[in-house]
């Protein structure tokens, strides 16, 4: 079959490729003004200054210490003083969870820091390889204890994907694709959640002390 | 009346003139749209957020091409991205098929053209595919396929030869029926 003989035929057989629909006008106008709506209504979050950061990143492994603590294991701390054996499985837990705590802050600096960038246009290269090096931790968490608590395992999963999308990110960058990113953040709250994991209750003396 | 009227207009915040323009292009871009997506709803999001960002960024529009043309690339940078995602979530619960998986001469129990074409074209890698869409099956030109993907025009040809050359390999065991 000659060159232009398979062209002609491809050009023909390719018109059902996702032959589409008729276009829903209407509908499609109502979704664009209702979004619209939406967006221009949504609160805007003002970037912070990078001085802030680091503050904010000290403040954080305070506050996530606490959160993961009693994220993790609120029933423990009902418990009367443990076994030899118990005691090792805390030991090992606290582990995990200082891990955890160390990652969630180290990951809310990076997202924090990217979003700021990304409004500003200026987006250090060294987000991509931060984004890498930590979706590996995701990684590891997801598959540690750490992973078994439901709330935190769905964050995970979460900033899982956000870290892939960063680390993803070609040299030569389409400020769509950081949109994109940024829009995803937004739209599943992983700052908010990470930011706000503040539930009630004392928090375990242990992850205080070794925090 | 004239599109740069139009475009004037919108730009000013003129609800009918935002309306005038999406009227113009609406058809094209949500074809594209579906044509890459191969899904009402993905191909409803990609035209709903491409219209979202040209209002936007409208004040960003040059003119140096075509409103049409400016269009194209955002759906395309919207669908891309779009379908990146939605690829990543699929990968997560089930092994997709590798992009090489439709076997040159691997005659399964569907036997129609058509089927294997569009299994073929959904199986090249993601750059094929959008210049095989936009150039054989929208007819867009390599210049418009260019502007909206932001390679050279060359590199738009090359892609598109290569991408029939693996549709020509993943389809030669139908090549009687081509011919007949």
């Amino acid at each position: 079959m000659s060159d232009d003989r398979f062209e002609q035929l491809l050009r023909e057989a390719a018109q059902d490729y996702h032959r589409p629909p008729a276009t829903p006008h209407e509908e499609l106008w109502a979704r664009i003004e209702a979004e619209r709506r939406r967006r221009r209504a949504a609160p805007r979050v003002v970037g912070r200054r990078p001085a802030w950061r680091w503050g904010l990143g000290i403040a954080a492994v305070l506050l996530l210490g606490i959160a993961i603590g009693r994220w993790i294991r609120p029933a423990q701390q009902s418990t009367a003083p443990a076994q030899a054996s118990s005691a090792v499985g805390a030991r090992s837990d606290l582990g995990y969870r200082l891990a955890a705590a160390q990652y969630l802050t180290r990951t809310e600096t990076l997202l924090t820091g990217f979003r700021a960038d990304a409004r500003a246009g200026q987006l250090d290269p060294q987000f991509v390889a931060q984004a890498r090096d930590l979706l590996s931790s995701t990684r590891l968490l997801l598959d540690s204890p750490a992973g078994r608590d439901a709330r935190l395992k769905s964050l995970l999963e979460d900033l899982e994907l956000v870290l892939a999308q960063i680390a993803l990110l070609p040299a030569v960058r389409d400020s769509a694709d950081v949109e994109l990113i940024t829009q995803g953040m937004d739209q599943s709250s992983v700052l908010t959640r990470l930011r706000t994991a503040n539930p009630a209750g004392p928090a375990p003396v242990g992850v205080q002390g070794a925090l | 009346m004239d599109e740069r009227d139009l475009i004037a207009r919108a730009r000013a915040g003129e609800p009918a003139a935002e309306r005038a323009l999406y009227d113009a292009h609406v058809d094209r871009v949500y074809r594209l749209a579906y044509r890459l997506a191969g899904d009402d709803d993905l191909a409803r999001d990609f035209t709903q957020e491409t219209f979202i960002r040209a209002f936007q960024r409208l004040d960003t529009f040059r003119g140096d091409s075509r409103l049409a043309t400016w269009l194209h690339a955002i759906t395309t940078t919207v669908a891309l991205n779009g379908l990146r995602k939605v690829k990543r979530f699929r990968t997560r619960e089930t092994a997709l098929e590798a992009a090489d998986g439709v076997a040159a001469n691997k005659r399964t129990a569907e036997p129609d053209l058509k089927t294997r074409l569009r299994d073929a074209i959904d199986a090249l890698p993601e750059k094929y595919r959008m210049v095989v869409v936009m150039h054989d099956v929208e007819g867009y030109t390599h210049e418009e396929i260019a502007t909206a993907l932001e390679v050279e025009v060359g590199t738009s040809k090359a892609q598109l030869s290569r991408a029939r050359a693996k549709l020509r390999a993943a389809l030669a065991d139908f090549a009687g029926e081509w011919v007949s």
